[in-house]
């Protein structure tokens, strides 16, 4: 579905990425785990090509897609984004929001767009804020608003970077409750995470990077339980306790 | 679609009902006490009137005259303001490109038209298009040609401003809402258009509607090449006043000053009231 192959990204002397290679399967949860400044939030941020790669390919079903001739609008909206700062529309309503890039990108028309805006708000538990402004929202709802945001253009995977990181403790329950759903409903997902929890139970694969590398990467238990490198096994050692 | 928000802000729609007819109470008790103040002033300047310390026949003469170049004042700001508007949201978005030229173009622009005095420009706008209209298109009136250059020189002097305002509005909009934007697959220019410029344009509203305020009063400066607007009129007016009676200039620079009043609060009002339009509600400002 999506693969990654060894792609190079620097920022001025920076090098974040370094050689990296992941695939991912459909309907397969890939964890990436890893200290700040690794290179976890850039990765994502190169495999919808809001960042390209300097060296590498991403890959989506088997297409190369950053090279000039491909648009990458017409990459981004089949791979849905959630951020760590919700990033809603301050100016649109929740089901503005949502219906944006059914109208402006998928040009459905506006009732039909409606429609299926109610029925992503649904999924997520918030159809009766609908027509609240993401200011009057809390954390956890502007993210689950989000979410439904990305669902809507019914994408062929989503990525999440970090995106409990900025939730206050109360709310970080619901939204990896919806994360949770939708993993069982056979989305693929990549999500950037310090949640160690939904790691061990949602994700297919885990992948630990440290410094624009990736360390080691495998099951849940074989990352988490009993990783080989003493790199993660400190990392892991330092988010546990 | 009705806009009903639930949570947070519990049962809004009374709410906003409850505020609106409070507002409708506050604006009738203005307006009241508005024409009160007004009726009020009228009685105490005629009975200054009647023991002569305030020559009423005359206040009263200058009304007609005065009240028909404001017409003209508010044309030229009429004018002014659109063409200021318009250039300065290009130059202003300009200047937010990634292109290095606009930017420098855009920058040079600024830098121009901010640094002139805005009654130099006038004067050399009316001078270019004289000695133009003179030499090769004598078909034309150099004074009406002249005061159009005039009037169009204050708009970019006033444009430069402008812009400088909706590239404040355009940075105030986060990173994460255009890269949000651009994760659901929006193109550049719809970018632009549904997510940028609205945000911005709410927030750049207060200080449009300053230099709107300012540049109507920078229409006084057209007297320079003999606009007859209000405060070339006025002047005239006060030229002639001064030899009868010295009392007479405080009349005719108080009815100027109570038209310029009246021209600024209607487009301050005008502009309040796209302000209220592009509220959202949750990012209203703190009330202190």
């Amino acid at each position: 579905m999506i693969e990654v192959r060894g792609i190079h990204k620097s920022f001025g002397n920076l090098h974040v990425l370094q050689e990296v290679s992941l695939s991912v399967d459909k309907g397969d949860v890939l964890v990436i785990l890893g200290p700040s400044g690794s290179g976890k939030s850039t990765l994502l941020r190169c495999i919808n090509l809001l960042i390209y790669p300097d060296r590498g390919d991403v890959l989506l079903e088997g297409l190369v897609v950053n090279r000039p001739s491909i648009r990458p609008e017409w990459v981004r909206q089949q791979i849905g984004m959630v951020f760590q700062s919700f990033n809603l529309f301050t100016h649109l309503t929740a089901l503005e929001n949502v219906t944006l890039g059914l109208t402006k990108v998928k040009k459905i028309d506006r009732t039909e767009a409606v429609r299926q805006a109610r029925f992503e708000l649904e999924r997520v538990g918030l159809a009766d804020k609908a027509d609240a402004f993401p200011a009057q929202l809390s954390g956890g709802q502007q993210q689950r608003v989000a979410i439904a945001r990305a669902l809507a253009l019914d994408p062929k995977a989503i990525l999440f970077d970090e995106p409990t990181s900025a939730l206050d403790p109360e709310y970080i329950r619901e939204v990896l409750d919806v994360m949770t759903e939708l993993a069982h409903e056979g989305t693929t997902m990549i999500v950037v995470t310090h949640e160690i929890g939904f790691a061990r139970n949602v994700a297919d694969r885990v992948l630990f990077m440290a410094e624009g590398k990736i360390v080691e990467q495998g099951t849940p238990h074989e990352i988490l339980e009993a990783p080989n490198q003493d790199r993660t096994r400190e990392f892991i050692g330092k988010v546990l306790s | 679609m009705k806009r009903e928000t639930t949570g947070f802000v519990t049962s809004p729609g009374s709410d906003r009902l409850q505020r609106r007819g409070a507002t409708l109470w506050r604006r009738a008790l203005f307006a009241t006490a508005g024409a009160g103040v007004a009726i009020g002033a009228l009685l105490v300047l005629r009975a200054l009137g009647s023991i002569g310390l305030f020559n009423v026949a005359y206040a009263e003469s200058i009304v007609p005259p005065l009240l028909l170049v404001a017409r003209q004042t508010l044309l030229f700001s009429a004018t002014v303001i659109p063409i200021g508007f318009v250039i300065g949201f290009v130059i202003g978005w300009a200047r937010t490109t990634r292109n290095w030229f606009l930017r420098a173009l855009g920058s040079t622009y600024v830098e121009f038209f901010r640094s002139m005095p805005p009654l130099v420009l006038i004067a050399f706008a009316a001078l270019i298009s004289f000695f133009v209209v003179r030499r090769f298109l004598t078909f034309l009136d150099p004074f009406e040609v002249g005061l159009s250059a005039g009037t169009l020189a204050l708009a970019l002097h006033s444009s430069a401003y402008q812009s400088e305002i909706v590239r404040a509005g355009i940075l105030s909009v986060s990173i994460g809402q255009n890269e949000a934007a651009e994760a659901v697959g929006l193109r550049k220019s719809q970018i632009m258009f549904a997510i940028t410029l609205p945000q911005a344009f709410r927030v750049s509203l207060p200080a449009l509607g300053n230099e709107f305020a300012s540049v109507i009063k920078d229409t006084s400066l057209l007297s320079a090449i003999s606009a007859l607007e209000l405060s070339f009129l006025g002047s005239s007016l006060v030229a002639s006043a001064i030899f009868l009676d010295f009392n007479l200039v405080f009349i005719v620079w108080t009815e100027i000053a109570l038209i310029y009043f009246a021209i600024t609060f209607f487009v301050t009002r005008i502009v309040r009231g796209v302000e209220n339009r592009f509220k959202v509600p949750g990012l209203e400002a703190a009330q202190l």
